[in-house]
C-alpha cells in the first residue's frame, strides 16, 4: 500500500472511533472523559482554525480568543435579552414579527434588585400569554455572523501590518474587547459572567433513549460535528486556489501581488473565515458550559491555543487539531500528584512546567511540531527518491 | 503588439527626487537592457511600471490601459510581469506549486490539474523539472531563479522585466537563462533586463536605457550608448571607455557559454 494514503485511512479509523466512542466507553469516569473530548474539540477548532491563519496565511494574530469571545457573547447577549411573546409588553423595545412580538429586554445589571422591562410588564399582561426564548441555535448563527464581522474589519486593519506590529494590533483589540465587556458590567455582567442555556435546554430523545440536558452525549456530539464541519472546510480551503495563495501571501506577498494574486482579498478572506470558526466554537463550547466570563479573553488562553498549534505543528491544520486534542488531554491527565521519597510532587503546578518545556524544546529542536514532520514524512513519501532518480537519468540538470 | 508607453515619470521620497521625467515606450518585441550605476533608480522604475509604487506625477500605459494607478495583481493580469533583484522564490512551497500560483491566479475558473503539462513543460525547458515536488528552500540560489522565470512563462505576460537575472548564477545556468530570454522574447514578448553584468547586457540587448540619478540620459543602440560620454562620465566619473562593459565581479571569466552560443543552441 501506497505510504500517502496511512495518514488518510488512519484519519477515517479515528473519525469513527469518535463517532462511536461514547457508546464503547463504559468507565466509571465516563462524564470527566466525555467532558475532555469535548474541551478538546472546542480547542482543536481553534488551534486549528489559528494554523489556517498564522501557519498558512502567515498573520500572527493574537485575536482569535476575541473572536472565539464575539461568538460566546453574542449567543449569550441573544440567549439573555431576547424573548417571543404572543403579546406586546408595551414597555420594552419590541417588534411585531406575524403574530408574535419579538421583545428586547432591558439590561438591569448584576447588584441592582430592579427588575427587568419584561418582569414588570407580566404584571399587566393578558393571561395567557406565551413567553419564550427564541431557539438558541439562532444565538449560534449570530455569534458566527458576528465573529465573521469583526475578523472582516480586523483583516482591513492589519492589510498592511506584519510580523510584530500585526500581533500588538491584535492583541489591543482582544485586550480592547476583554476591557469593553469588563466594563459594561449593566449589559455583560461583568466578571460575574453571562449564563447561558444548554445546548439542548429540553433534553432530548433518540432512538428511544432519553438524554438530558446537563447529558454530555448531546453536546459531545455537537462540538465533534463542528469540529470536523471545520476540518472538511479547512481541508477543502487549502486544496484550492485559496489555500495555494494564502500559503503565497505568506511566503512574500510583494512576490505574490507580482504573480497576480490580489492579497487584500485574501487576506480580508482568510481572517473572516477563521473569526467565524472561532467564533462558532466559542458560542457552541459558552452553551455547553453554562456561563461565560471576560477572563476567556486573557492573553494566557490565546497563548495556549498558540502553543497547541505550535506543538502540533504550525503549518498543517491536522497535525495543531491533533496537537490540540493532546495536549489538552495531557494537560488533564497529569493533575495527579505523586511522592518522590519524603517530597510531594504537586502536579496542579508542575503539568505547567512540563507544558511550557514541551513547548520551548519543540521551538528548538522541531520548528515543525511534533505531529506535522510524521504527517509530512507519509504524505510525501517518494519526493527526495523521485529527485535523485530524475537527476540520474537527465545529464543536463540544472544545478549550481 | 506589446506596446508600454512611460510618460514623463517622476517620483520623489520626501525630499529625494529618485525619478526624474522618465519617457520612453517598448514596441513589440524588442529586447532591452535597464542599465546605471547604484542607485539611478532602476527598482524604482520597475516598482512604478509593476504597480509596487505610485509615481509622484506621470503616466503609464500597457496596451492601451493605463496601469500607473493598478494594485501590483491587476498589472500583472494586464500582461507586465517581473523578477525581483533578490530571489523571492516561495521557498516553502513545492517548485509546482510555485508554478501554479501565476497560472491560477490568471485563470479564475482553472484548477492545479490543468496546468500540470504546462508547468512540466515549463520546468523541462529551465532544467529542473527533477526538482517539481521539492520545497523552494531546497532549491539552489541558482536554480531559484530559474524557478522565477518559470513563474513568468505561466503568468504568460507581454512584457517582462528581469531584475539582475545572472546575480549569484553558475555559468551552467546562466545558459538556461540565455535561452529563456531568447525564447520568450521570439514568443513576441518584449524583455528589459536590469543587469550589472554589462559584457552580458551588451551582447544580449538590442537597445540600452541608461539611468543615472533619476534621468534617463541615453536610449538606443547599445554600440551607440557605450560609447556616449555622458554615459561613461555616469558611470565612471571618467573617460576610459574601455572598463564600462569590463567584467565587474570577475565571474564572467568563468562563463562556459556566451549568450550568442547560447542562443545558437
Amino acid at each position: 500500500m501506497n505510504r500517502q494514503w496511512i495518514p488518510r485511512i488512519a484519519g477515517i479509523a479515528a473519525v469513527v472511533l469518535l463517532l462511536i466512542f461514547p457508546f464503547i466507553y463504559g468507565r466509571d469516569d465516563y462524564d470527566f472523559i466525555m467532558h475532555l473530548w469535548i474541551t478538546a474539540f472546542f480547542f482543536a477548532i481553534l488551534a486549528s482554525s489559528w494554523s489556517l491563519l498564522a501557519g498558512y496565511a502567515g498573520q500572527f494574530s493574537f485575536a482569535h480568543m476575541a473572536f472565539m469571545a464575539i461568538g460566546a457573547y453574542t449567543a449569550a447577549l441573544y440567549g439573555n435579552y431576547i424573548r417571543i411573546l404572543s403579546a406586546p409588553t408595551n414597555l420594552c423595545t419590541e417588534y411585531q414579527i406575524g403574530g408574535r412580538w419579538l421583545v428586547i429586554l432591558n439590561p438591569v445589571g448584576v447588584t441592582s434588585s430592579a427588575k427587568d422591562c419584561l418582569e414588570i410588564a407580566k404584571e399587566s399582561l393578558p393571561a395567557g400569554t406565551i413567553i419564550s426564548q427564541p431557539s438558541i441555535w439562532w444565538g449560534v448563527f449570530g455569534g458566527v455572523l458576528m465573529g465573521g464581522i469583526f475578523g472582516l474589519l480586523v483583516g482591513y486593519l492589519v492589510l498592511r501590518l506584519r510580523s510584530t506590529y500585526l500581533a500588538l494590533f491584535t492583541i489591543g483589540f482582544a485586550e480592547i474587547l476583554r476591557a469593553a465587556i469588563s466594563a459594561e458590567i449593566a449589559i455583560t455582567q461583568g466578571q460575574a459572567g453571562l449564563e447561558l442555556l444548554p445546548l439542548f435546554p429540553h433534553g432530548i430523545t433518540l432512538f428511544g433513549n432519553t438524554y438530558s440536558s446537563t447529558d454530555k452525549l448531546m453536546p459531545y456530539y455537537a462540538m465533534l460535528f463542528l469540529f470536523l464541519l471545520c476540518m472538511a472546510v479547512m481541508l477543502r480551503l487549502t486544496g484550492t486556489r485559496f489555500g495555494l495563495f494564502i500559503r503565497a501571501l505568506r511566503e512574500d506577498e510583494e512576490a505574490a501581488a507580482a504573480l497576480g494574486v490580489n492579497v487584500v482579498r485574501y487576506k480580508v478572506m482568510v481572517f473572516t473565515i477563521t473569526a467565524m470558526m472561532a467564533a462558532a466554537a466559542g458560542a457552541v463550547f459558552g452553551h455547553y458550559i453554562g456561563i461565560i466570563t471576560p477572563n476567556i479573553l486573557i492573553i494566557l488562553q490565546m497563548s495556549l491555543v498558540i502553543a497547541m498549534a505550535v506543538i502540533g505543528g504550525l503549518e498543517s491544520i491536522v497535525a495543531s487539531a491533533i496537537g490540540a486534542i493532546i495536549i489538552l488531554f495531557m494537560l488533564e491527565l497529569l493533575r495527579n500528584s505523586f511522592d518522590i521519597g519524603p517530597v510531594r510532587v504537586d502536579m496542579t503546578l508542575w503539568r505547567l512546567v512540563f507544558f511550557g518545556a514541551v513547548l520551548m524544546l519543540t521551538l528548538r529542536f522541531r520548528r515543525n511540531g511534533l505531529i506535522a514532520p510524521i504527517l509530512d514524512w507519509f504524505n510525501r513519501a517518494g519526493v527526495a527518491e523521485e529527485t535523485v532518480a530524475k537527476r540520474q537519468a537527465s545529464p543536463t540538470e540544472g544545478s549550481d | 503588439m506589446t506596446e508600454l508607453r512611460v510618460n514623463n515619470i517622476t517620483k520623489n521620497f520626501g525630499g529625494l527626487q529618485v525619478l526624474h521625467n522618465v519617457t520612453f515606450e517598448v514596441n513589440g518585441a524588442e529586447l532591452i537592457g535597464l542599465i546605471g550605476p547604484n542607485g539611478a533608480g532602476k527598482t524604482t522604475l520597475t516598482n512604478i511600471l509593476d504597480g509596487a509604487l505610485n509615481p509622484t506625477s506621470g503616466t503609464v500605459y500597457l496596451n492601451g490601459r493605463r496601469i500607473d494607478s493598478m494594485p501590483p495583481y491587476e498589472v500583472a493580469k494586464a500582461g507586465l510581469g517581473r523578477t525581483f533583484q533578490v530571489t523571492r522564490a516561495f521557498r516553502r512551497m513545492t517548485v509546482l506549486e510555485n508554478l501554479y500560483v501565476p497560472a491560477l491566479a490568471l485563470h479564475p475558473a482553472a484548477r492545479q490539474r490543468d496546468f500540470e503539462d504546462k508547468a512540466m513543460g515549463v520546468l523541462e525547458f529551465l532544467t529542473i523539472d527533477h526538482l517539481r515536488n521539492e520545497y523552494g528552500r531546497a532549491l539552489s540560489g541558482g536554480q531559484q531563479k530559474l524557478l522565477e522565470l518559470g513563474r513568468l512563462l505561466m503568468l504568460d505576460p507581454d512584457i517582462i522585466i528581469l531584475d539582475e537575472p545572472f546575480a549569484g548564477v553558475h555559468p551552467k545556468l546562466m545558459e538556461v537563462i540565455y535561452k529563456y530570454i531568447y525564447k520568450v522574447n521570439e514568443d513576441g514578448k518584449a524583455v528589459i533586463i536590469i543587469s550589472h553584468d554589462m559584457d552580458t547586457i551588451f551582447t544580449l540587448s538590442r537597445r540600452l536605457l541608461v539611468l543615472n540619478y533619476g534621468d534617463l540620459i541615453a536610449d538606443g543602440d547599445p554600440d551607440v550608448v557605450k560609447n556616449d560620454p555622458v554615459v561613461i562620465e555616469a558611470y565612471l566619473g571618467a573617460d576610459d571607455d574601455e572598463e564600462l562593459y569590463e567584467d565587474e565581479n570577475g565571474e564572467n571569466g568563468d562563463t562556459a557559454v556566451t549568450p550568442e552560443e547560447a542562443r545558437d543552441g
